[in-house]
């Protein structure tokens, strides 16, 4: 067997020198500066850090929905800064799964609808069997000829999380998926995602300001002015939390 | 893709309702325009008299042959009202090899009762026999078609030329319409017009080339400035009210067809684009989850697809429904004749729901650009709004546009030739409704931004929140600013300016009829006799007729009034400007300014024109007048036209009366039955009504389409207004009274509105002014009271029934259930 070209084999998202601009001109807004990051296959990280920190860019950029200003962004071997708009339609549909805090699914669609969309629009055939265990997983079987509409918001996240792991994505990313939910059912969705991590080996990128939220994640990563300031395993939330807190202290000074 | 496309329109069915109903409606107006098309152009006119000819020569227009600037060729033609050919032709044509029979057609035009005469020599062509009895041998037999009901031996009474005669039926014969059948020498000795022919008919010795003979008689017909007819073309060398009403369909179709196309793509774009605009995070949504742009696109398209056929199965019927009617009012109001076919419009509908679709499919197009636009990361934010900037390409095109409407005000406000003056005024009034569909963005914005003052100080809170509403949609509702600019502006200059050329025409002939009397006379010189009476202190003959005269444009046809130049100042005043219409008579002519500064004649000048039989005369121009409209642009002698006319008759004839001349009129007019004596006011009345009527189809056409363009105002706004649930919602949380957001709403409509009408007003109310000093001399439009009321009160209910309803509707129910809607 060959040796594999890439860097580091078993790495399911690399950032190298990712630098994000927004706005031109007189006052340019730099919201990631040349960031270095990867995340191992199988992993779930928790990408933190106050508003603003550049976090949700991390995240879009990543995931190919928005492009950076400078640097490279690979999915496993794939660098996605120089593909076409459809060429990057095309891999999220098949290697990336999303998450978002809230208007996930179209409210035309069924549950069941929602969920294979992206099959549907790739023509690519339905694993019928895979289908049946992540419905079974997130357990909405009961559910599925049911609209949006008609589910609580934690049972619409389930959904979301279906969705993305419909195509056996290579990474799962998360925007706040928590972040309309009540604690309670935050727990919940939180535990689908750490068993989909543990059980099919799923990687999943969560970008959160919840330190209980981040408690799920195997490592957590620190975000302020557009740098890492901190990338750590994760020490439990009460860690997190004042890390955090001493981060926004800091900013305060 | 299609089952995709189909579950997302069910689901947000308010746009896809909005582009239904403007495809729907979009396809009845094209299906009923299309049908009546189709009706002209399938019409063929049958030849009655002429049905076995193989060649008919006549003269029915006048074509010219001219250089534009480009120096392009460019040929015009002009209908004449009775042309002739010259009676020396039937003897040349005669002398051509494998002629067998030729015939010329006097046609006798037989007042009383209502038929057409003609020579024997004719009756060989109608391909009929007769039916009893036998040919006319005498001056006083005739024979008669089976319509005028008389019996082989009966005697049948005539009145031709005012002369009533009475002559022996001496047999019957079916020819298809009410035609009698007098001998050659009395058919000469009758016409109106001796030593012309209104048509030559002729057929072919059998085993002759018919080729060759064709070519022979097309060289001598060209020659003599005339038109040879073949076979399949007879028909349309017989005079026939058809004809016209063919010509009449295909006009007025052709004339707003293409406009209608545009409007529909407007107003299809618009509400697309706007379907687009609304569901906007759905889209984000699909494109960061799966779709490419190109499938978005895809999927736009196959639900614009699925809509157009839905609104082809809706207009297609309602569309022939709707031309059934219309044909039907035609002829009720007698544009076309009854009986006049009506097309089946299998073709009109085919081609309406292709032009449905293909605009429909450019409407996608135009609204696919936005969709490529949209990124998938908008899925992730709170609210998904399209950024409000209109792209500079576009300003630059609005800029470039309303300078072309400013050039075009201003060649239109000082032109002296008045068609010339008319052409720019059209031209500025479709300039200035593009600039404003292409600047409409950045006038709501501007309009805000103006507005805000005022509405604050008025409404306080609520106005303050109107006009930040109004800036804030300033793109969204470009839409609305436009349909109702184009609905004012071109609804305003073209219906008004039919009320304007029927108040102008009246008060013309008002002004200018001196006669206190009008008889109409069933024929003859009845104002030689007329003027003989005890007590009539002058009497007037007039014929209307029509003469053909250049211009910058190319031959035309222009009303045209011969009368008798004696005593013409007592009887009528045609508001003379320059030179005098003492010198009226043989060999000169008087024209209406606008005339004149059309064709570029002075006093003194030389007017090449034809006559309405095709003669060319060349008349002197002895003065200029003001009364065109009221009177006709031209104003010959009666001598001049004298042969030239198909009937020898007078019109009407106007009388100046003095003491006791009633009771002499009454007691003519007893004489002469079938003549009637009218005052000057009731007469009046009879034209005015006649001008309505002439009016009605173009006011039906500019309804239509204003109609259409408020429609689309309409479902823009209701659209809009029911997507601010939530917005709403939110606003009377904060602690915003019902009555405010009221309030907030009535001054968004009187700001959005008002703007429309204002500018609407101001572009009609400059094109109206342009046409009318261009026609009368006057700058000011008449618009009436109606009208006004029309206007204003047509925006404001449309205010009401699209916004402030749906709103006030919205706000019964309580806040709370509508902020957890989900846009």
């Amino acid at each position: 067997m060959l040796v594999h070209s890439g860097p580091m084999v078993g790495t399911a998202v690399r950032v190298e020198k990712l630098t994000k601009v927004y706005g031109v001109g007189s006052a340019p807004v730099t919201a990631l500066d040349s960031v270095d990051a990867a995340f191992g296959r199988g992993t779930f990280t928790a990408v933190m850090g106050p508003s603003g920190s550049g976090k949700s860019t991390l995240l879009q950029t990543a995931a190919g929905l928005d492009r950076p200003s400078s640097g490279q962004v690979f999915i496993g071997d794939t660098d996605l800064t120089r593909m076409s708009e459809t060429k990057l339609t095309e891999l999220r549909r098949t290697r990336v799964g999303f998450v978002f805090q809230a208007f996930n699914l179209i409210g035309a669609l069924t549950v069941e609808e929602n969920i294979v969309l992206p099959l549907r629009l790739s023509g690519a055939p339905a694993d019928r069997a895979w289908l049946a265990q992540v419905v079974d997983r997130v357990g909405l079987g009961d559910r599925l000829r049911h609209r949006p509409a008609a589910l609580s918001g934690g049972q619409q996240q389930r959904v979301a999380i279906a969705r993305a792991l419909a195509t056996r994505p290579e990474v799962i990313f998360c925007d706040e998926p928590t972040g309309a939910l009540d604690s309670r059912t935050a727990a919940d969705v939180l535990t689908l995602l750490r068993a989909v991590v543990d059980e099919q080996g799923q990687t999943v990128v969560m970008v959160t300001h919840d330190p209980v939220a981040a408690s799920y994640a195997d490592r957590v990563m620190v975000l302020a002015d557009g740098r890492v300031v901190a990338d750590m395993p994760q020490p439990g939330a009460a860690r997190i939390a004042e890390h955090l807190a001493s981060l926004d202290r800091r900013a305060a000074r | 893709m299609i089952v995709l496309a189909a579950k997302l329109l069910r689901h947000r069915a308010g746009p896809a309702v909005a582009t239904l109903i403007a495809l729907a409606v979009g396809v009845l107006i094209l299906v009923a325009m299309g049908t009546l098309v189709e009706s002209g152009l399938r019409f063929q006119p049958e030849p009655r008299l002429f049905r076995s000819a193989d060649l008919v020569v006549a003269h029915r227009e006048i074509s010219q042959t001219s250089k534009d600037f480009t120096g392009d060729t460019e040929t015009t033609t002009a209908a004449l009202a009775d042309g002739t050919v010259d009676g020396k032709l039937v003897a040349r044509i005669r002398q051509v090899p494998g002629v067998a029979t030729v015939a010329g057609d006097d046609r006798v035009i037989v007042d009383s009762p209502a038929a057409v005469g003609h020579g024997w020599g004719v009756f060989a062509f109608t391909g009929r026999s007769i039916a009893e009895g036998s040919a006319p041998q005498t001056a006083d037999e005739v024979v008669a078609d089976v319509r005028l009901r008389a019996a082989p031996g009966d005697q049948l009474g005539l009145t031709i030329g005012g002369i009533r005669k009475s002559y022996r039926v001496s047999g019957t014969a079916d020819t298809g319409a009410a035609q009698v059948f007098f001998t050659d020498a009395q058919a000469a000795r009758l016409s109106a017009h001796p030593g012309r022919f209104d048509t030559i008919g002729l057929s072919t010795r059998p085993g002759a080339d018919g080729g060759a003979v064709t070519e022979a008689i097309r060289r001598i017909a060209s020659d003599a400035g005339v038109t040879a007819y073949s076979a399949g073309q007879r028909g349309h060398a017989e005079q026939s009210a058809g004809l016209n009403a063919r010509s009449l369909l295909i006009e007025a179709g052709s004339a707003f067809g293409g406009y209608v196309v545009l409007l529909i793509v407007f107003v299809v774009a618009g509400t697309i684009g706007l379907s687009v605009r609304h569901r906007r995070r759905d889209l984000a949504l699909l494109r960061a989850v799966a779709a490419t742009p190109g499938q978005l696109r895809r999927m736009l398209m196959a639900e614009t697809m699925l809509l157009s056929l839905v609104a082809a199965i809706l207009g297609v019927p309602t569309g022939l429904l709707a031309a059934r009617w219309v044909h039907g009012e035609l002829i009720d109001r007698g544009f076309i004749p009854a009986g006049f076919p009506l097309a089946a419009g299998g073709l009109a509908g085919l081609a309406a729901v292709g032009v449905a679709v293909l605009v429909a499919v450019l409407a996608a197009l135009i609204a696919g650009r936005r969709v490529t636009r949209i990124k998938p990361v908008e899925a992730l934010g709170e609210i998904a709004v399209e950024p409000s900037r209109s792209g500079p390409i576009r300003l630059g095109f609005g800029l470039v546009t309303l300078i072309g409407a400013g050039a075009a005000g201003g060649f239109a406000a000082t032109m002296s030739a008045a068609t010339a003056a008319l052409a720019s005024a059209v031209g500025m009034l479709y300039l200035f409704v593009l600039a404003v569909s292409l600047l409409a963005p950045w006038i709501n914005a501007f309009a805000a931004r103006l507005l805000a003052p005022p509405l604050s100080r008025l409404w306080r809170a609520s106005g303050y929140l109107a006009a930040k509403n109004l800036r804030a949609n300033a793109q969204g509702m470009a839409t609305v600013l436009t349909a109702l600019v184009l609905s004012v502006g071109f609804g305003g200059s073209v219906w008004f300016l039919q009320d304007n050329l029927e108040r102008q025409t009246m008060t013309q002939s008002r002004a200018g009829t001196l006669a206190d009397r009008v008889v109409v006379p069933i024929g003859g010189d009845a104002a030689a006799e007329i003027r003989g009476l005890g007590g009539v202190r002058a009497a007037t003959g007039v014929r209307h007729t029509s003469v053909v005269v250049t211009s910058f444009e190319g031959v035309q046809a222009v009303g045209a009034q011969a009368v008798d130049p004696a005593a013409l100042s007592t009887t009528m005043d045609l508001d003379v400007t320059d030179g005098s219409l003492d010198k009226l008579g043989d060999g000169t002519v008087a024209v209406s300014v606008m005339q004149a500064s059309t064709s570029g004649w002075q006093v003194g000048d030389q007017a090449e024109l034809w006559l309405s039989d095709g003669t060319p005369a060349n008349l002197t121009v002895v003065a200029l007048y003001r009364r065109g409209l009221g009177f006709g642009d031209v104003t010959l002698a009666k001598s001049t036209v004298a042969g030239h006319l198909a009937r020898d008759a007078d019109d009407e004839v106007l009388v100046r009366t003095g003491p006791g001349a009633d009771a002499a009129l009454g007691a003519w007019t007893t004489a002469h039955p079938g003549s009637t004596v009218i005052d000057a006011g009731t007469r009046d009345q009879q034209i005015g009504a006649d001008l309505a009527l002439g009016a009605w189809l173009n006011k039906l056409l500019i309804g239509v389409m204003v109609g259409y363009a408020a429609l689309a105002a309409a479902t823009t706004m209701v659209m809009a207004a029911l997507a601010r649930r939530r917005e709403l919602a939110l606003l009377q949380l904060v602690g915003v009274t019902r009555r405010q957001i009221g309030r907030m709403v009535n001054a968004e409509q009187a700001g959005l509105l008002g703007t429309a009408v204002l500018i609407g007003a101001a572009i009609a109310a400059l094109t109206l002014g342009s046409i009318v000093r261009a026609l009368t001399g006057s700058p000011i439009p008449y618009v009436p009271p109606l009208g006004w009321v029309a206007v204003l009160g047509g925006v404001t209910l449309l205010a009401l029934a699209t916004t402030i309803w749906p709103v006030r509707r919205l706000l019964r129910i309580p806040p709370i259930d509508n902020i957890g809607i989900k846009e």
